[in-house]
């Protein structure tokens, strides 16, 4: 294990560990996150096992019951008309935006520390994870 | 569903009991037992890495143990490493190159079994100072060893040396739906020269950003299906919790020699049916 006791040395910017404040800020984002997610995701296993107690999870896949809500225009309407697939597809956009809202945390956090250089870092990881949801996968698929 | 749910909280339980996360178990089940084809298989591979990162990721920053500036420089790398893999393993399943992606697959796993059973007897690092990158982005930190009863200092130092390796555990991430923890515990630790416990609390705080971006990518391009993901994620999510509760109880090495020989097995199956053999 490293023991670093020596002087670190001039650092430009500050340095951890950072406030508790925001540890338990980025903490809170990842378990409400976590929590909406697994509720929607388990809500809406749980619908489709009620409306159809026959059906095999074999027999869902095949049928494709989310697939026209990856439709941003059609998980409104999905949602409103209660349909499972729509509260199953919503989860797992909950599930992937948490750490992307984790990192949006950073951003605020080290801009309102004035550390340009690491909220830049942030940002570009930020736009980055949008550039691969938006382009990267349209354009692969 | 029950038994995919069943598979999941099993997988949580051994990844965070072996520390190899869940995602390393799950995978290959999925693959061989399930008949899972290798796309969806990643894609419910990164939805569990999501659930497993957020469930342990808030545990290890209550207790301020990760690191946020030092994980947020690392993501810079890891993240499009993990763009770049999900984006590989697209075109390699159009290509019809799906067999190609087991076998790869298997070769991984087997690839992080000896860093996982040499954590924690490796040497430690030598305090080495800070590099350039390391001072203007004040890449340092303390956190308190409750065993050593006191705040222990540490400072980053070959900065560039890390992002080469964190970029390489995002392709990995991205491209078989696993977290790449290992690879990136051995950045931080051994590039960086953190301790072992900040190691491995800001290499899982940083596996969910690496997670989502390959999961962008598979989700947007259909590899991602609720159906099978959702009860494996909620299931995994729920061991991965159990797992952290009974683990402070057991014995962390004999628990791994107990597990890593059964992920070695999978592992070495998924190989044989990308070989056409199994």
């Amino acid at each position: 294990m490293t023991d670093a006791s020596a002087p670190p040395g001039p650092f430009a910017e500050g340095g951890g560990p950072e406030p508790l404040a925001v540890y338990t800020r980025m903490a809170w984002v990842l378990r409400v996150g976590l929590v909406l997610a697994l509720a929607l995701l388990g809500g809406a296993l749980v619908a489709l096992v009620v409306r159809s107690p026959h059906q095999d999870a074999g027999a869902w896949v095949r049928s494709d019951p989310f697939a026209p809500y990856f439709e941003l225009a059609n998980l409104g309407p999905g949602l409103a008309a209660g349909a499972p697939g729509a509260f199953l597809t919503l989860g797992v956009l909950v599930l992937i935006a948490t750490p992307v809202v984790r990192v949006v945390t950073g951003i605020y956090y080290f801009l309102g520390r004035r550390e340009r250089a690491l909220a830049a870092i942030a940002t570009v990881v930020l736009v980055l994870l949008i550039v691969g949801l938006v382009v990267f996968g349209p354009w692969v698929r | 569903m029950v038994l995919l749910v069943l598979t999941g909280g099993v997988a949580g339980l051994v990844g965070s009991l072996t520390g190899l996360g869940g995602a390393v178990v799950a995978l290959p089940v999925l693959v061989l037992a399930f008949g899972v084809p290798f796309p969806e298989a990643a894609g419910a591979g990164l939805l569990t890495v999501l659930a497993t990162s957020s469930t342990t990721g808030a545990a290890y920053l209550r207790d301020r143990l990760s690191d946020l500036r030092i994980g947020m420089f690392l993501e810079v790398a890891t993240v499009p490493g993990a763009l770049a893999g999900a984006v590989a393993t697209v075109f390699l399943v159009h290509a019809r190159l799906e067999d190609a992606l087991l076998i790869a697959l298997g070769a991984v796993l087997l690839t992080l079994i000896p860093g996982t059973l040499l954590r924690g007897w490796r040497s430690p690092s030598v305090a080495r100072p800070p590099d350039r990158w390391s001072r203007r982005l004040g890449l340092r930190g303390s956190y308190v060893d409750e065993r050593l009863g006191r705040e222990v200092p540490y400072v980053a130092a070959s900065t560039g040396p890390a992002l080469g390796v964190a970029f390489v555990a995002g392709i990995v991430a991205g491209m078989f739906g696993i977290g790449g923890g290992v690879f990136k515990v051995h950045a931080l630790e051994r590039y960086l020269g953190l301790p072992m416990k900040v190691a491995t609390a800001t290499s899982n705080f940083m596996i969910g950003v690496t997670g989502a971006a390959g999961a962008g990518v598979l989700l947007a391009a259909g590899f991602v299906d609720p159906i099978i993901g959702a009860p494996i994620a909620l299931g995994t999510a729920v061991g991965a919790y159990a797992g952290s509760q009974v683990l402070p109880r057991l014995r962390n090495r004999t628990v791994r020699w107990v597990f890593l020989p059964v992920i070695a097995a999978l592992a070495v199956e998924v190989i044989l049916r990308g070989l056409g053999v199994g």
